[in-house]
């Protein structure tokens, strides 16, 4: 990553050099302009404008080190974020169901951050780093002794500056842990406040974030404490320092072996070695928290997706060029064998044939896979053992984004993106024309109350947007699922969250799609169930049971324990 | 340096002079208690300023008085005076930093419980005209560019300012001439500033919306990732994701680029006045109207000089940008409240019937929300809410609660109207369930504590046990001591709901208002929390807001609200041969759960 900048690095090298160089030559101007220009006979006015040139040199060259040092960074952050978030969409979802989504957050913000810091900090520390030399040596070859008794604390400030930012760091981290409990009393309180107010318990809400502000203070505190302890003393080196070029360059110019101008130049730089001094030890703490920031940031680049595409996909057969005219959609479980991580098996030996342009429903108690199935199709998971085909070919011998455009699947927790409910529609296909948006949101009963809403379908969701109900969140998922004509649509649990006194539309909707296109149903309420051509019911993770709604209740009588709370509500009503 | 110093406030939050007047004067007296300690930090560090400009002075006269003029002791006096001006700056910067920091915490954490009680004791209303998250940026964001204030900023613009004042006085006493000759570097040095701190500011902005524009883009990105995967949308996203992250790159560079022609002025002004110091001060020296001694001293303090003068420019922002949020915070503070208690206030009765007469309400200068309603709720009575979304169900169950004030007419519970009687009494008599249960971080004990902050285990294992969920509880991996996680992530909706009838039980109250869940729940946990709402409803007065007519059948009287008035009222059988609206409502409500 570095590497790739160094061309930058280069120049960015350069200019600290040509910095360091006028930097140290200012003060040794200022001597000759006092020893010569004031105290002998030379050209003051000479000296004056070599100083005035030194500055406007110093100067620009100020601006370009800073220029170049930052450029580089914010070059090496943004490629750094765009790559790992790119990276982090390839992954399967295993990798993302392990990871929380705020710990990714943090390698692509805060962690990020760190390297960018350090790698700023680059450049300008190398010119620190020969100003340091130079200057030192400078002040040896003018008077040794002297030198060695101004330099004597200086490199304590270092080591001082190391310590501080090693010491005030754990505390800053507190600062911001501690606000970020402080938010969550804060979030949750105003998000709950019916319940707050409901209770009357006002006070017992206080008393927490009265807890959280007293952390937030103690650290802060804290950090403030080391602070008073360090900078002081990083200030009082050079200035014992300073006392000690006066006491002995004093009595070395009063018996005429230095003149005044050598004496006020050595104050001077002095005065000039604090800073990089400073910034050196501080770079030492930045490099180890960019180091560790780079190995959190890495080991999610190196993660291999575990699931891709083949090298030489095949190409699924367009509809009406098969042989045997059944038409396209065909689904094939054989053999499969899931289960998730090291978890317990999920699926055990599940065989089942969905014909194309047929309804299943699949039916089983929590736990028992159903929803897995609807993920295995897509490849969202491999399997372990065993084959899934679509129209006879195996998935994993398609296209990822082939396959997935093949089967359109919608969720159980409908996510809608912060866009319009348009963009949100044709998510999978941002070029589709308006009449095609329009026709799957009839399809899926959501253009009703889209046309209810203020601005219609340019009505903008999410969180700076219009809030809608759930069962408005999973109609609009289920005309996104519908736009891409996929062979197979795959509704997951998709109905649940909708009104009961509004299924019925959902309903129709469905009996819309239904015939059209191989749909596979994952429900528990019945009237959902009944929809479909065909019910496969799962249990001990494979088709316990396969068969008609009504068959299968007449017969199976584990199917009717699973179904029969769900079941009586309907039949009472 | 580092971007911490970075700060931006936006052109129409800038608060003008009267304005920051007022926000001063009033920070000032929240300082009040900590006024001495406030005096001490600042006397402090006036006294670390004198000890640090005193250094050049002492130079000066060792330069003049101890080796011009050949006397040894002088010398050594301006040395030893030296050490001594070190040692004191050391000392009075060292507990300077500490009161400093000290007053500014206990100033924060003061503010942060005082306007997050100003929040508390507001009443519902407010919460529906500010929205959560300007509430939440309040506490977090606001507060936090404060505490960053207090951390770094504060003590730097203190001392930047005393070291630039004391500076100029002590040149200005130095040599008032050489000094005003140096002061040439004005014209450049300060519409620079000027300009660059409008730049700054303007810059911060752009990054401050590029920060959240990128994490708003990567939350999104890895919270729909499955969704994106879903619909082979990949590429389109690292694209889009591409031009957001572009953007803050633009953004920061802005400000680079900003800092980067700013720093140079300033690094020149300051090396330009060490020319003119010796050019000038040089001829002043060669003519005898000035001590070398001065010139010397001139240069050395010139070289502290112009560090703060670049970090003021920059801090400057800072302190703009805290005064508006101050103002934002102290607004809060002093919002007005609008269900308060009266006073002299009374308990309610135990028991009683609730009694509403002539009611009418509307959420702040809104639409009318409910008008002419009468109705009158015996003791021990069953009543059912039912009606389209936005007929005024939810408004009617919250100002029988007292959440709301009604705009005229009355509520009264036993005799005692609602807005006589003690919040307190208020609360432990009517309670509202809200429709799905909301849980906040801690443990399920806290939760159902939230009702009753005083309740013992045992009470709280009796209020579940009541309800007959404590089965169901004890068998979470830690019992009642589960932590329930973020809004309760760790629980399943139906256990959500439990813990949310558990905090009702535990108050015990005479009036239960229920507002029921529209989504359901799996089979097996849906008849528990059945169960516990019928145990819970047994022997009280309940008002529930049915969304499934199955659960309003079940209750003695149905009143159906429309246009925010109560239409229809009677026992389910009476509404359903009246053929009105209610039984038009059943007979589609039956069509759609009756399998085709």
């Amino acid at each position: 990553m570095i590497r790739a900048e160094r061309r930058g690095l280069i120049l960015g090298v350069t200019i600290a050099l040509g910095w360091t160089l006028v930097k140290v030559t200012i003060p040794w101007l200022v001597r000759v302009g006092i020893d010569r220009g004031i105290d002998g006979d030379g050209s003051l006015l000479l000296a004056t404008l070599a100083i005035i040139g030194a500055g406007v040199i110093s100067g620009s060259l100020t601006g370009l080190r800073r220029y170049w040092g930052f450029r580089n960074a914010r070059r090496v952050e943004r490629r750094l974020r765009d790559e790992l978030f790119t990276h982090l969409l390839g992954l399967d979802f295993g990798f993302h169901d392990e990871n929380k989504t705020g710990d990714l957050m943090s390698r692509a913000s805060t962690d990020i951050q760190q390297i960018q810091n350090f790698v700023m900090m680059l450049p300008v520390t190398f010119g620190n780093f020969i100003t340091i030399i130079a200057a030192s040596v400078l002040l040896l070859v003018t008077e040794p002794t002297l030198a060695l008794l101004a330099l004597i604390g200086l490199p304590l400030v270092n080591v001082l500056g190391m310590r501080y930012s090693q010491r005030v760091h754990p505390a800053m981290v507190g600062v911001q842990n501690e606000s970020a409990e402080l938010a969550t009393v804060v979030e949750e309180t105003v998000a709950g406040i019916r319940v707050v107010k409901g209770f009357g318990s006002e006070d017992l809400f206080a008393r927490r974030l009265a807890v959280e502000a007293a952390d937030v203070r103690h650290w802060a505190y804290t950090a403030s404490t080391i602070r008073s302890k360090f900078l002081p003393a990083i200030e009082l080196l050079p200035n014992l320092g300073l006392v000690l070029v006066l006491a002995r360059g004093g009595h070395l110019v009063l018996d005429g072996r230095m003149t005044i101008g050598e004496l006020i130049s050595f104050n001077i730089y002095l005065l000039l070695l604090i800073q990089p001094l400073r910034m050196i030890g501080m770079v030492v703490s930045f490099g180890q928290r960019a180091t560790a920031a780079g190995a959190r940031v890495s080991s999610v680049l190196e993660t291999k997706p575990a699931i891709a595409g083949p090298a030489d996909p095949t190409i699924l057969a367009e509809p009406g060029v098969l042989a045997d005219e059944t038409g396209v959609g065909r689904v094939q479980f054989r053999g499969v064998f899931f289960r998730y991580g090291s978890g317990a098996p999920v699926l055990t030996n599940l065989d089942l044939e969905v014909e194309a342009g047929e309804t299943i429903a699949i039916v089983g108690a929590t736990g028992s896979g159903k929803s897995t199935i609807a993920r295995l199709l897509p490849r969202f998971y491999d399997p372990f053992e065993g084959q899934i085909l679509l129209d006879g070919v195996d998935i994993r011998e398609l296209a990822l984004p082939a396959l997935r455009r093949a089967v359109g699947i919608v969720f159980e927790e409908t996510f809608l993106f912060s866009a319009s409910v348009r963009d949100n529609i044709a998510f999978a296909h941002p070029d589709a024309p308006r009449e095609d948006i329009r026709r799957v949101a009839v399809l899926a009963g959501a253009d009703e109350f889209i046309s209810e809403l203020s601005d219609g379908y340019d009505t903008l969701l999410g969180e700076r947007g219009y809030s809608l109900s759930g069962g408005q969140r999973q109609r609009l998922a289920i005309a996104r699922a519908l736009l891409g004509e996929p062979r197979v649509v795959i509704l997951d649990d998709a109905t649940s969250a909708v009104d009961p006194t509004k299924e019925h539309e959902i309903r129709d909707a469905l009996s819309a799609l239904t015939g059209q296109r191989t749909t596979i149903v994952i429900a528990h309420r019945p009237a959902t169930i009944a929809l479909a051509d065909r019910v496969a019911f799962l249990d001990g993770g494979r088709v316990a049971a396969e068969g008609r709604h009504d068959e299968l209740l007449a017969t199976n009588q584990r199917y009717r324990q699973v179904l029969a709370a769900a079941a009586t509500e309907p039949e009472e009503g | 340096m580092a971007g911490w110093m970075q700060a931006g406030v936006d052109a129409d939050e800038r608060l003008d002079l009267a304005q920051t007047g007022q926000v001063l004067r009033r920070s000032a007296r929240m300082l009040r208690p900590y006024r001495r300690r406030a005096m001490l930090a600042v006397g402090l560090l006036v006294i670390w300023t004198a000890s640090i400009l005193a250094g050049p002075v002492l130079v000066r006269v060792a330069i003049d008085h101890g080796i011009r003029a050949g006397e040894p002791t002088v010398l050594n006096r301006a040395v030893i005076g030296y050490l001594f001006a070190a040692i004191s700056a050391y000392l009075s910067y060292r507990v300077g930093i500490r009161s400093l920091a000290w007053v500014g915490e206990e100033f924060l954490r003061d503010l942060r419980n005082r306007v997050f009680r100003a929040m508390l004791d507001q009443s519902p209303s407010y919460y529906d005209r500010t929205k959560a998250g300007v509430l939440v940026s309040r506490m977090t964001a606001d507060i936090d560019s404060l505490g960053e204030l207090m951390q770094y900023g504060l003590l730097m613009f203190i001392s930047a300012l005393l070291i630039l004042t004391g500076s100029l006085i002590t040149l200005a006493l130095l040599n008032w001439q050489l000094l005003l000759v140096c002061l040439l570097v004005i014209p450049i040095l300060v519409p620079a500033s000027v300009a660059f701190k409008r730049e700054a500011n303007n810059a911060y902005l752009q990054v401050r919306d590029g920060i959240a524009g990128t994490l708003s883009s990567l939350q999104e990105g890895i919270s729909g990732v499955r969704v994106i995967q879903s619909f082979a949308r990949e590429p389109i996203e690292g694209e889009r994701f591409g031009e957001v992250n572009g953007q803050l790159y633009r953004a920061h560079m802005r400000s680079v680029r900003a800092a980067s022609w700013y720093l140079p002025v300033v690094d020149f002004s300051g090396v330009l006045t060490t020319g003119l110091a010796i050019g000038v001060g040089g001829v002043m020296v060669r003519s005898g109207r000035m001590s070398l001694g001065t010139v010397a001293a001139f240069v050395l303090l010139l070289a502290n000089m112009f560090d703060p003068v670049q970090q003021l420019s920059q801090l400057f922002n800072m302190i703009q940008s805290a005064t508006a949020s101050l103002a934002k915070l102290f607004e809060v503070i002093d919002s007005e409240i609008e269900v308060v208690e009266r006073v002299g206030a009374v308990e309610l009765p135990e028991h009683g019937d609730l009694v509403i007469e002539d009611l009418a309400f509307r959420y702040g200068s809104g639409p009318p929300v409910l008008s002419g309603i009468d109705l009158t709720i015996r003791a021990g009575e069953r009543l059912a809410l039912v009606g389209p979304t936005g007929a005024g169900k939810s408004s009617l169950a919250k100002v029988l609660a007292r959440l709301y004030d009604p705009e005229s007419g009355s509520v009264r519970f036993g005799g005692v109207d609602l807005r006589q009687a003690s919040l307190a009494s208020l609360r432990q008599r009517i309670v509202v369930v809200p429709q799905e249960g909301f849980l906040f971080n801690g443990t399920i004990a806290d939760n159902i504590r939230v009702a009753n902050s005083d309740a013992s285990d045992t009470e709280v294992e009796l209020a579940l046990e009541r309800i007959g969920a404590l089965e169901r509880v004890l068998a979470l991996p830690d019992g009642l001591s589960t932590e329930v996680r973020e809004r309760g992530g760790r629980l399943s909706a139906g256990e959500r709901q439990l813990v949310s009838l558990a905090r009702a039980a535990i108050v015990n109250p005479a009036v239960l208002v229920l507002d029921e869940a529209t989504s359901s729940l799996d089979p097996g946990t849906e008849s528990i929390v059945e169960h516990a709402m019928e145990v819970l409803m047994a022997g009280r007065t309940v008002i529930v807001i049915a969304h499934r007519l199955s659960t309003a059948q079940r209750c003695d009287r149905i009143g159906v609200v429309d246009h925010g008035r109560i239409v229809e009222i009677g026992p389910h059988d009476e509404l359903v041969s009246a053929r009105g609206a209610y039984a038009e409502l059943f007979a589609a409500w039956e069509r759609g759960l009756v399998s085709p």
